[in-house]
């Protein structure tokens, strides 16, 4: 980790003292840039309501204000409800992991089909699934609202997870499978002669390669289905409701004096889990992205 | 024979008891989505599922937060899935919109018992029959062009006379600025506002030319000169006001409103619940009719509504009908009324009692004053006078003008003349 | 028996997938010549919805945006994540901390994001007013509210968003830069700077490109950090395609139209990945021809 050491690829690091001088000065300015939407929602978060609008959104609290946090999580008022934003946490929980578990599993399989199996038409499969991710959502919401009324999921949770499983699969099956070409093919081609099936070599051979790439999946999945807003409010109600949807009344104009403060602090909570999930997951992130996610 | 006879009268007498069970024994049950979730709003409809229960009825209302589109869509959702809402918020020529693809409850038989169309002013109640019949009810009436004067910066510009004309608002306006008032408009600079601000202006300079080109789309009144002449008064409102705040909710300006650094405000009779709701009291200012050019009262209308969805079961049809005796309720709109700040639907309610203001007596007042002489037209920018895409195409053209102060009059008058015609 | 399981594996989910797109992409182009207002209905009305569509000031504002938002979000958003993975990249302590620091902005939703730099940026409570504050009175920080520079702030949001992601594949492509390269450049002499320049950037060309690729996708679709941060405002400033979209469908309700300009969208979208496809594909031509 000296000075005097290089990269791991052999990128030799800049070494005279000045230089690394201003590159730490810069390091730490771009940091506390990026640092200060979270630090102002989190100031404003222990601030009550009267001082932020006093004084501006950006201060140091004049006096703390810990109790938001309690409002928040369980007498805050949303639509006339009363009960914080537990449940929609709740909500929120129960259709993000399933849907993460059950898109990541589903784009393994589908990764290991299409790039170590080479079945006929693989080729159409993975561009049309692909094609999936930069469909815009406005194009669909109308659509699944048939889907879903023909299956009989209007209204329910299970109908969400459906809605963003099958969605999620365009990206899980993109990454595994681009990961999955590193795989060398003479493996696949013995464990064949070998006698092993479909089955056999994806757990034994494919599955204890893929952690990096599940990792990646499991994060942008989980990311993405929690802090996803226009189906949550479309396709459930009231108390079923995704934590997005209670965040809304943030941002729509509301004929009240707003709870700034209150409000950061359900901010704070609602972004927690996926923040977790960046802090902890943030290095097999990268090395996930490093080992090929995206070629 | 015998046995046919028999069965038929066995059949018969299940029927009648069926009936008498029903009648005795299904419990009301409403399912309502709306978008008032929070503000005076939530707390009147919070107010009215009591009084439903109260009633011995079960009150399963979901407010929808968000925007009134995400509320449009999850009703959309439900008519498609098959499962509407008993009844759910709607209003203006949407209600006629909407009736056409889902089957409405024919309200007429209710409507007529409660003796309620004869005292409903006739333009609002053509709204909600569509083809006819009735199919939603009128919850409360705003008007949108009210005048809000900020005691303070009265006393600033040291004015006690109220405006009653454009010009006189003009020079107050003039009045205030000279006597330190910043920025005499308090208003904000949402979509809604902008729509407000043009509309006042519009109605306040003819009422018949606002009736031609707005309600009734006439291509000759859209390009004539009061059209001209409000884009020019709508000019003159958006230079008074604060740019900072120019693209905010109008609540944001309400604090210095009342402290006297801004002093008047164009807005909709809401606006007093925003106020009284945020702290402030009705000592602190003054509610007075928009200015109107031409001497005689001049109303905006717009009016909250609930359509009634056509459901199978009995449990829901009877919370229809009890939902719907109550919002016909002179007592239950008196309520809701003086929660919100607006005015009764019902014409023939006492405004004299303590819970009302000046301003909604004044309201009322100047309500049945144009309508005596024809000038109570519907609001554009709040999609009572024209379906949702008309009026967007419209705010479009008056949200720019607002905001750019580089298109003059008489582009905004040929825009707006295409911009109807490209959304017909 | 296991043959059986062996393609439902494979072909029920990549069919649910791949079916959903094909489906999805057919309806809402059909839809888009019908009349449909409300609710979808059947019925031909030709490329009149089209002509409504490209015929309003909000398409028109909406694309020119989307062409200055677009170029510049991505240019500047690959650049500054660019810059993050060099800097990353130099072995400086607290390397952890701060990669965690530049990627957590990905983490949060649009929406929140939004919401807090509509907060930040606001002249009358966020950063102007604490610099007014401060004392400096003529401070002016107010695009937000300014109709020429209000698609910036939709920018700056945006780089603050995604420049993480950027950062997280440049960094994962420096660091698969192979070795041998670098120590051949090494040999002959080269500096620091002329090895970037020379070796590392130009190989970093294929990542940077799928970087621009992911970035423009994003662009496009870029729906709820403006609708949070602007609402489509001042005015029509900072309309974007998805925002006309969404208006047309669901707000004016009118299907037709709004699916008409979905299918504009999409037709963009493909504007830009189709010839990345073919370029990728004649790469991979050439190369296993070499």
């Amino acid at each position: 980790m000296g000075l005097g050491s290089s990269t791991a690829n052999g990128v030799p690091p800049v070494r005279n003292a000045p230089a690394r001088l201003l590159l730490h000065a810069i390091a730490m300015l771009l940091a506390a840039a990026y640092l200060v939407p979270l630090v102002v929602v989190l100031l404003n978060s222990v601030r009550s309501a009267e001082e932020i609008a006093q004084t501006s959104m950006i201060g140091w609290p004049l006096a703390w204000a810990w109790g938001n946090y309690a409002r928040a999580w369980s007498d805050f008022c949303i639509a006339q409800t009363c009960t914080g934003i537990q449940p929609y946490m709740m909500n929120s929980a129960l259709v993000t992991v399933p849907a993460t578990i059950l898109s990541t599993l589903l784009g393994a399989v589908a990764g290991y089909a299409i790039s170590l199996w080479r079945f006929p038409g693989h080729a159409w499969i993975f561009g049309l699934v692909t094609l999936g991710v930069f469909l815009p959502e406005q194009m669909r919401l109308i659509p699944w609202t048939i889907v879903l009324r023909d299956v009989g999921l209007t209204n329910t949770l299970t109908g969400l997870v459906l809605i963003h499983t099958i969605q999620g699969l365009s990206f899980t099956t993109l990454f595994c499978r681009n990961y999955y070409l590193s795989i060398p093919q003479d493996l696949i081609k013995a464990a064949k002669i070998d006698g092993a099936g479909f089955f056999r070599i994806f757990a034994r051979i494919v599955l204890p390669l893929s952690p990096p790439i599940l990792i990646v999946s499991t994060i942008w999945q989980f990311t993405g289905i929690w802090n996803e807003f226009l189906y949550g409010v479309t396709f459930t109600t009231g108390t079923q409701q995704p934590i997005t949807a209670a965040l809304i009344a943030l941002t729509a104009a509301v004929a009240d004096a707003p709870q700034y403060g209150v409000q950061s602090a359900a901010v704070v909570l609602a972004a927690l889990p996926t923040l977790l999930v960046y802090l902890f997951g943030g290095r097999y992130f990268v090395r996930g992205l490093t080992a090929g996610a995206v070629k | 024979m015998t046995t046919i006879h028999r069965r038929a009268v066995l059949a018969g007498t299940a029927a009648l008891l069926a009936t008498t069970a029903r009648a005795q024994g299904v419990k009301p049950r409403l399912t309502a989505i709306s978008q008032w979730s929070a503000g005076s709003d939530g707390a009147a409809i919070t107010a009215l599922g009591k009084k439903f229960e109260e009633r011995g009825g079960v009150w399963q209302h979901s407010p929808v937060p968000g925007f009134t589109t995400d509320m449009m869509n999850k009703l959309r959702a439900q008519i498609m899935a098959g499962d509407p809402p008993a009844c759910s918020q709607l209003k203006g020529p949407e209600i006629a919109a909407w009736s056409k693809i889902a089957p409405t409850v024919d309200l007429t038989d209710i409507v007529a018992a409660a003796g309620y169309e004869k005292v409903v002013s006739p333009d609002l109640a053509r709204l909600h029959k569509p083809g006819g019949k009735w199919a939603a009810l009128p919850l409360q009436v705003y008007r949108t062009n009210a005048l809000y004067l900020s005691k303070r910066a009265m006393d600033k510009a040291k004015a006690d006379k109220i405006p009653v004309t454009w010009d006189d608002f003009n020079a107050l306006a003039e009045k205030m600025k000279a006597g330190g008032v910043a920025n005499p408009i308090a208003n904000g600079g949402t979509r809604p506002d902008d729509g407000q601000k043009f509309e006042a202006a519009l109605v306040g300079i003819s009422p018949t030319a606002y009736r031609a080109a707005i309600m009734n789309l006439d291509a000759k009144a859209l390009n004539g000169p009061e059209i001209k002449a409000a884009f020019a008064q709508t000019r003159k409102i958006a230079d008074w006001m604060d740019p900072n705040t120019a693209a905010q909710h109008f609540s944001t300006n309400l604090a210095r409103f009342i402290a006297g650094d801004m002093g008047m405000m164009i807005q909709g009779g809401w606006a007093q619940g925003v106020l009284l709701n945020a702290g402030f009291k009705l000592d602190d200012f003054i509610i007075a009719p928009g200015p109107t050019n031409n001497g005689k009262p001049v109303f905006l209308l717009n009016a909250d509504a609930f359509i009634f969805w056509q459901r199978k079961d009995p449990d829901l049809q009877a919370g229809q009908k009890l939902m719907a005796e109550l919002v016909m309720d002179p007592a239950i709109q008196t309520m809701y009324s003086q929660i919100t700040g607006s005015i009764p639907v019902r014409s023939d309610v006492d405004l004299s009692g303590p819970g009302w203001s000046d301003g909604q007596r004044e309201t009322a007042r100047t309500l049945q004053g144009a309508i005596a002489a024809n000038q109570a037209v519907l609001s554009l920018a709040h999609n009572m006078a024209q379906e949702n895409g008309m009026t967007a195409a419209m705010i479009d053209v008056i949200t720019e003008f607002v905001k750019n102060s580089k298109i003059t009059p008489e582009q905004a008058t040929t825009r707006l003349a295409e911009a109807v015609e490209g959304a017909r | 028996m296991r043959r059986v399981a062996e393609y439902l594996t494979i072909w029920v989910p990549l069919l649910l997938s791949a079916g959903h797109v094909v489906l999805f992409t057919a309806w809402t182009t059909w839809m888009s010549f019908t009349p449909s207002t409300l609710v979808p209905v059947v019925g031909w009305v030709g490329w009149r919805n089209y002509a409504a569509v490209l015929g309003t000031r909000n398409w028109s504002i909406a694309f020119d945006n989307l062409l200055l938002f677009g170029a510049g979000f991505v240019v500047l958003t690959a650049l500054t994540g660019l810059g993050l993975a060099i800097l990353l990249d130099q072995r400086i302590r607290a390397e952890n901390v701060l990669r965690s620091i530049f990627l957590y902005p990905m983490a949060v939703s649009f929406v929140v994001t939004g919401t807090v730099w509509s907060w930040l940026l606001n002249p009358g409570m966020g950063v102007q007013k604490l610099v007014n504050g401060w004392g400096w009175t003529s401070f002016r920080f107010d695009w937000l509210i300014d109709r020429d520079m209000a698609i910036w702030t939709v920018v700056i949001a945006g780089i603050w968003q995604a420049s993480g992601f950027a950062m997280a594949l440049f960094l994962a492509g420096l660091r698969s830069v192979e070795a041998d390269l670098i120590k051949a450049a090494q040999i002959d002499g080269a500096g620091p700077i002329r090895l970037y320049t020379r070796v590392i950037l130009p190989s970093l060309w294929p990542i940077a490109v799928a970087v621009l690729v992911i970035l423009l996708q994003f662009a496009i679709k870029t729906f709820d950090l403006v609708r949070a941060l602007t609402g489509g405002g001042p005015g029509l400033a900072t309309q974007l395609p998805a925002l006309v979209v969404y208006d047309f469908m669901f707000q004016r309700g009118h299907i037709g139209r709004g699916s008409a300009a979905a299918v504009l969208m999409l037709l963009t979208l493909l504007g830009v990945l189709l010839p990345y496809g073919a370029w990728k594909f004649y790469r991979q031509r050439r190369a296993a021809r070499a």
